[in-house]
């Protein structure tokens, strides 16, 4: 499948040309947690038919809204639009706040509004009815795997001609339990730096937030940036291969086993944030990097394993990307890009 | 005692429109834009059914009160000024 569009809110903010300069920029310090900006979540047209929405559902639907705007198809696909979102966690912050308010005024004096925003798939109804699509909707929440059984779901979707077109992307919040959960289960980085290249049995991470969202489709008329040629399976030698260890997911030691000698490595860790579906960010990156061809230079330089790193920012013929995780059981999901 | 009233009326419609702006995510509008007598639903403020439900949990939780009869709701939900007065009226 092609990606048609794609849209990003990380926590420097929203848009391709933001994650462009972000990626120029490398690694700078956000802080203990990379939270989106509050100035980021105000869109008076977008959201207009969204006040009550929550964080979460707001970037779920900027993202979306973005990817569909960046294909520049607009109307016209509607019909035959479906939706997909991958959540790890789904809007938690809603969720203590409503399970807060049975707690200090009983079950009968709970907002209604909180809870149904406490319901997973708030955000994807939320854009829905934003973009007034009309095909079929779905959130998927697998903790580390849930974009990218998104994505095995979309191209599913596509082959069955269920749509045309789908907006696949994730969002993931943090908050204060989401924090606490961090500090008492995980080791929080004290400089703010995530060193993704150390392979630590016990990493170190910074919770991150936000939503990267694609607009996929069969239709190689409308591929706007490169294909997504496979989940989950690495299937040849890739030009580069983005890692996302970034502490969030515990030992991380199995990653150096896995690279091929020489192979040319970077992560974005750094750049947005410890999130299990931080894989959905990296792609956006690496499907950037594919249509500028353009290499990146690692956010962070820390190389104890002589790895070999793309340590500057220079063009370069780039042909595919993979994305590679490893999840909290040892299993790996690599999203494969290529031109 | 007409004055200590709308003394107390006072106070209580500056809280309702705090509470309207907080609890139904009004982020445009600041309390002190709401008109006391600025219809509530519909045109005017633009508030729909789904706020209605959230002035009622509003009212349980901050003033002890309940609407049930939403007949006599349409009436007390009108304005500001109605709902204070309701509120004045019926305060436990």
């Amino acid at each position: 499948m092609y990606i048609a569009g794609m849209g990003i809110i990380f926590n420097r903010g929203r848009g391709l040309d933001i994650l462009e300069k972000a990626l120029e920029d490398g690694w700078v310090n956000s802080g203990s947690v990379y939270g989106v900006p509050e100035e980021v979540l105000k869109d008076k047209i977008v959201l207009k038919d969204a006040r009550r929405a929550d964080d979460f559902s707001k970037m779920a639907i900027l993202a979306a809204h973005d990817a569909l705007a960046d294909s520049g198809l607009g109307e016209k696909i509607k019909p035959k639009l479906g939706i997909i979102l991958a959540t790890a966690f789904g809007p938690h912050a809603t969720t203590f706040r409503f399970l807060d308010d049975i707690l200090n005024f009983g079950d009968a004096q709970v907002s209604p509004t909180l809870f149904s925003h406490s319901v997973h798939n708030a955000a994807v109804s939320y854009i829905a009815s934003t973009l007034q699509s009309r095909g079929p909707t779905l959130t998927i929440t697998q903790f580390a795997d849930s974009f990218q059984q998104a994505l095995i779901l979309a191209d599913s979707w596509l082959e069955e001609k269920r749509c045309e077109y789908i907006l696949v992307g994730s969002v993931d919040q943090v908050g204060k339990v989401m924090e606490y959960i961090v500090s008492q289960k995980l080791k929080f980085a004290p400089d703010g730096k995530i060193r993704s290249f150390n392979f630590s049995k016990e990493p170190e991470c910074i919770p991150g937030e936000g939503s990267a969202f694609f607009l996929v489709t069969n239709n190689q008329k409308d591929k706007k940036y490169c294909a997504i040629s496979g989940v989950t399976s690495l299937k040849e030698k890739p030009d580069l291969t983005i890692l996302d260890s970034d502490g969030f997911a515990g030992d991380e030691s199995l990653y150096r086993e896995v690279l091929g000698k020489g192979t040319l490595v970077s992560s974005c860790a750094p750049i947005f944030g410890s999130m299990l579906t931080l894989s959905s960010f990296s792609a956006v990156a690496a499907a950037l990097m594919l249509k500028k061809q353009k290499f990146y230079a690692s956010p962070v330089r820390e190389n104890p394993h002589n790895l070999n790193l793309c340590v500057e920012n220079k063009a370069g013929k780039i042909n595919s990307i993979s994305c590679l995780r490893y999840d909290c059981n040892a299993k790996s999901s690599i999203i494969n890009l290529r031109n | 005692m007409g004055d200590n009233k709308e003394q107390e009326l006072q106070v209580i419609r500056r809280k309702l429109k705090e509470l309207l702006v907080s609890h139904l995510s009004l982020e445009d509008i600041k309390p002190e834009e709401i008109k006391d007598d600025e219809i509530l639903f519909g045109e005017g403020l633009g508030l729909d059914s789904l706020d209605a439900v959230e002035i009622v949990v509003l009212l349980q939780r901050n003033f002890g009160l309940e609407v049930k009869d939403m007949n006599q709701g349409r009436k007390i939900f009108y304005s500001v000024d109605t709902l204070a007065n309701y509120i004045h009226d019926n305060k436990k």
